[in-house]
């Protein structure tokens, strides 16, 4: 393990675990293979959703409502008469699109804001940093649904919401790993042969930077998924009829104490073992990408 | 054991996310416990003392404000603390106690006279009666009253509709109310909570906001604690002039989730709940220790098309939307039978209420043929304005969107909060919305007023008719009963032709309670009197 370099090294790109060994050193970690098997199945099920799902999510069948799990509808029907197993695959197109947009807003706005204001120090970094202060201070949830209720509800607006609630940590993040490699003495080498600031904060800050953002984009990802789920729970999320994981939690929920308890327990578990899954892997990246953790045992 | 100890780490981590994934997937949890009503329900037994009463309510009110109050909550507290000029009779319509708005009975006024001409009421005032605080009800009080709900945001609407002109203390117990123009619905509105009698004498010196948190009437309960939050409490006023109320005390639990209100009434933790979900009451009312009442209501739900955008512009349009409503579906599979059908834009129950002209059905092909005669043979796509809050408008949506997509209709359904809907409403530019109406005063001239008439204050998707205009504008001056009820029977034939609203359904008021409790009256404000309430 002494022959790997340091995450903060220059040649970081060369020594970094190559994709197999990467892969193989993730996957020895079981926790990590178990949340990256729940990501494979969900991104599997999104993808061929409209081939496998055995109803289409949207058409009432008065006929068949409230159906228990079973029989022709594998999870069930709901008040509609919908199959619930063809909502939850079509859910999970929502939720990892979102997911992804979202995260993608956080990482592309995060990143330059948090790598500008720790390579420029001074006044660029106090109106910076205090700004994701700003945003960081109020909690994530009323932020969000602040954001998505001011531009209007519907998926769009929550994937913004999302998105902007999630600017902070990656500016954080990106904050602190600039501070300390800017001083170091590639940095340098380049900023004395006059590299322009951009080509350094691009070409060899944040390559070296990348780890633990990948890091933070894979738990961003289950936050995201949540907190969209939490929104269209709120109503501030998808339009009806959209199959979302949440807004079927929040269409089912009167639906409990009347006993028919798969209308919420199925979209419930979607997005445990869809937050799960990505929390797990990002924990596991974690541990393979930093040395010294891997090196520990 | 470097191992177990990683191992046990990462259990932990395990649980750790877990329990962080249920906390925030859970906000039933926290919205639950903005109204500890629901968690606090274990702790209230069922009532020790016999005489107190504990009601689930679903909001929290917002004023005590009589002229100002305009929810069930708010109109609640000021049926409670305060008391009117006069009041409605009660009625019996198949074996419960129902209140019948056409009979005015004295109240705080024991007796009255009108003019020939209809333009002068005379009320004389019940002598002896007191305030809460100890001052008498006097003509002063009345003319105060009335100036404050003249003065006052909500209530000086309904002062302008009564036509009241001048109102004059003749002297310390006769006051004379000078109308405009003749006006037969002025008995029936000054019946209403907004015109609730205030005590002039301990409002001296008080500032307007006063009411707002402030009771100052002569009703039968005294409002002890509000905290629209969680509960209010009210106590029996020992002294009113009616007789002390049967109930030493009732103690409202707000309780946002009407799965939670109906628990807490299953259980026993409250005596009665209010806007118990339809599909709910089938379960209640296997339960023998309590009484579910479902009563027909003049409470109505339409789906609203702007008749002032294309292409709602269009009768055919508008009637071909009609054709396409899945009634059946609505009534049986969404209100689960608690509802009835509604083919008037007046509620059956109202005086006067005609189905002339109603020849809605699910029928896809007439649906069919009217937008190709309009012109729509392809479809078109339009969008849908929902406020939250109600269960049932959504499901109602989502049923009369599959069917309208089966005429190439696309209706796209636009969820906004029902505060936010309620200003855009106002503004009268949304292309279709859904919407609920309760007429307070159950008479169509009120009715029609509000949301058909050309100029009516809640005409909120611009229907228009000059003949409709012309029929309420004769009707509303006509003192003939009869001939008023023909005039307005033309204009309901010609709104229900004209289609500028679909007929979804009347809902039934469903009121839960225990078994143990009688004496409870259905009035159409569906607000709970509690003062003739007793438990045994």
């Amino acid at each position: 393990m002494t022959v790997m370099s340091t995450a903060s090294s220059p040649g970081q790109q060369k020594s970094a675990p190559k994709p197999a060994r990467f892969l193989r050193l993730l996957l020895r970690n079981r926790l990590a293979a178990i949340g990256l098997g729940f990501i494979v199945l969900w991104t599997i099920a999104a993808i061929v959703a409209p081939w496998i799902a055995p109803y289409n999510p949207y058409v009432p069948d008065m006929a068949a409502k409230l159906q228990p799990p079973g029989g022709a509808h594998m999870l069930g029907t709901d008040n509609f008469g919908r199959d619930i197993l063809s909502r939850v695959l079509y859910g999970a197109r929502i939720s990892i699109w979102t997911g992804l947009i979202a995260v993608s807003i956080s990482f592309v706005i995060g990143v330059p804001l948090g790598g500008i204001a720790a390579y420029y120090r001074g006044r660029t970094e106090t109106i910076i940093m205090r700004l994701l202060d700003v945003l960081l201070s109020f909690p994530s949830l009323v932020l969000s649904m602040a954001i998505a209720a001011s531009i209007g509800a519907g998926l769009f607006s929550a994937m913004i919401a999302v998105g902007v609630v999630g600017i902070p940590e990656f500016g954080r993040l990106m904050y602190g790993q600039t501070i300390s490699l800017r001083e170091k003495e590639y940095v340098e080498a380049s900023r004395s042969i006059g590299v322009k600031d951009r080509v350094i904060l691009l070409r060899h800050i944040l390559p070296n930077a990348l780890a633990p953002l990948l890091v933070q984009a894979t738990l961003g990802m289950g936050f995201a998924i949540l907190t969209a789920s939490s929104l269209s729970f709120l109503g501030l999320g998808v339009k009806p009829p959209t199959a979302e994981w949440g807004a079927m939690i929040a269409e089912g929920r009167e639906y409990i104490i009347s006993g028919e308890w798969w209308l919420v327990t199925f979209p419930g578990l979607s997005i445990a073992t869809a937050i799960l899954g990505f929390n797990l892997l990002g924990d596991g990246l974690r541990d393979v990408m930093d040395p010294r953790l891997r090196s520990g045992k | 054991m470097k191992k177990m100890t990683k191992h046990l780490t990462l259990l932990l981590v395990l649980c750790i996310v877990l329990a962080g994934c249920a906390a925030k997937s859970n906000p039933p949890a926290s919205s639950a416990s903005q109204s500890p009503g629901a968690d606090s329900g274990a702790t209230t037994q069922p009532a020790a003392a016999s005489s107190t009463l504990t009601v689930a309510f679903s909001e929290g009110g917002t004023t005590l404000d009589p002229a100002e109050a305009s929810d069930l909550t708010s109109d609640t507290f000021v049926i409670a603390a305060y008391d009117q000029l006069v009041t409605y009779g009660v009625k019996t319509v198949d074996g419960a106690d129902v209140a019948n708005t056409d009979e005015i009975k004295p109240m705080l006024a024991e007796s009255w006279s009108v003019s020939d001409d209809n333009l002068t009421y005379t009320f004389k005032l019940r002598s002896g009666v007191k305030f809460q605080s100890g001052n008498p009800v006097t003509a002063d009080s009345v003319v105060y009253t009335l100036d404050r709900v003249k003065n006052s945001k909500s209530g000086s609407f309904l002062y302008g509709m009564a036509d009241i002109k001048t109102v004059t203390a003749k002297d310390a117990s006769t006051v004379e109310i000078a109308l405009n123009k003749p006006n037969h619905m002025f008995m029936q509105i000054i019946a209403l909570y907004n015109f609730s009698i205030v005590d002039d004498v301990a409002m001296k010196g008080k500032n307007a906001d006063y009411l707002k948190t402030n009771t100052a009437g002569s009703g039968p309960f005294a409002v002890e604690k509000w905290d629209p939050a969680s509960e209010a409490v009210l106590t029996a006023n020992a002294d009113y002039w009616q007789g002390a109320p049967k109930l030493s005390k009732v103690t409202l639990k707000f309780t946002k989730e009407a799965s939670n209100r109906v628990l807490l009434l299953d259980k026993g933790d409250v005596d009665m709940a209010i806007e118990i979900p339809a599909k709910d009451v089938a379960s209640l009312q296997a339960n023998s220790a309590l009484s579910v009442k479902s009563n027909a209501s003049n409470r109505i739900l339409f789906l609203a098309l702007n008749n002032k955008v294309k292409p709602f512009d269009n009768v055919k349009v508008r009637q071909a939307i009609a054709y396409t409503i899945p009634y059946d579906q609505l009534i049986n599979d969404v209100m689960h039978g608690q509802a009835k059908q509604m083919k008037s834009a007046v509620a059956s129950n109202t005086p006067g209420y005609t189905d002339k002209g109603y020849t809605y059905e699910h029928n896809l092909d007439k649906a069919k043929q009217l937008l190709e005669e309009a012109g729509y043979g392809n479809g078109f796509s339009f969008d849908l304005t929902l406020g939250s809050g109600f269960q049932d408008w959504e499901d109602d949506a989502v049923l009369i969107q599959a069917e309208l997509a089966k005429v190439g209709v696309t209706m796209n359904i636009n969820k906004v909060a029902r505060a936010q809907f309620l200003e855009m409403q106002k503004k009268k530019n949304l292309t279709a919305y859904i919407s609920k109406w309760t007429s307070f005063v159950n008479d169509p001239g009120y009715h029609l007023g509000f949301l058909m008439y050309g100029k009516g204050s809640s005409n909120y998707n611009n229907y228009s008719n000059a003949e409709v205009d012309k029929l309420w504008e004769q009707a509303s001056q006509e003192p003939n009963a009869d001939a008023r009820k023909q005039l307005y029977e033309k204009a309901q034939e010609i709104i229900t032709t004209e289609a500028p609203w679909s007929y979804l359904y009347e809902y039934n008021r469903i009121v839960g309670m225990s078994a143990k409790l009688s004496g409870y009256v259905y009035y159409p404000d569906e607000i709970i009197r509690f003062y003739p309430l007793s438990k045994n």
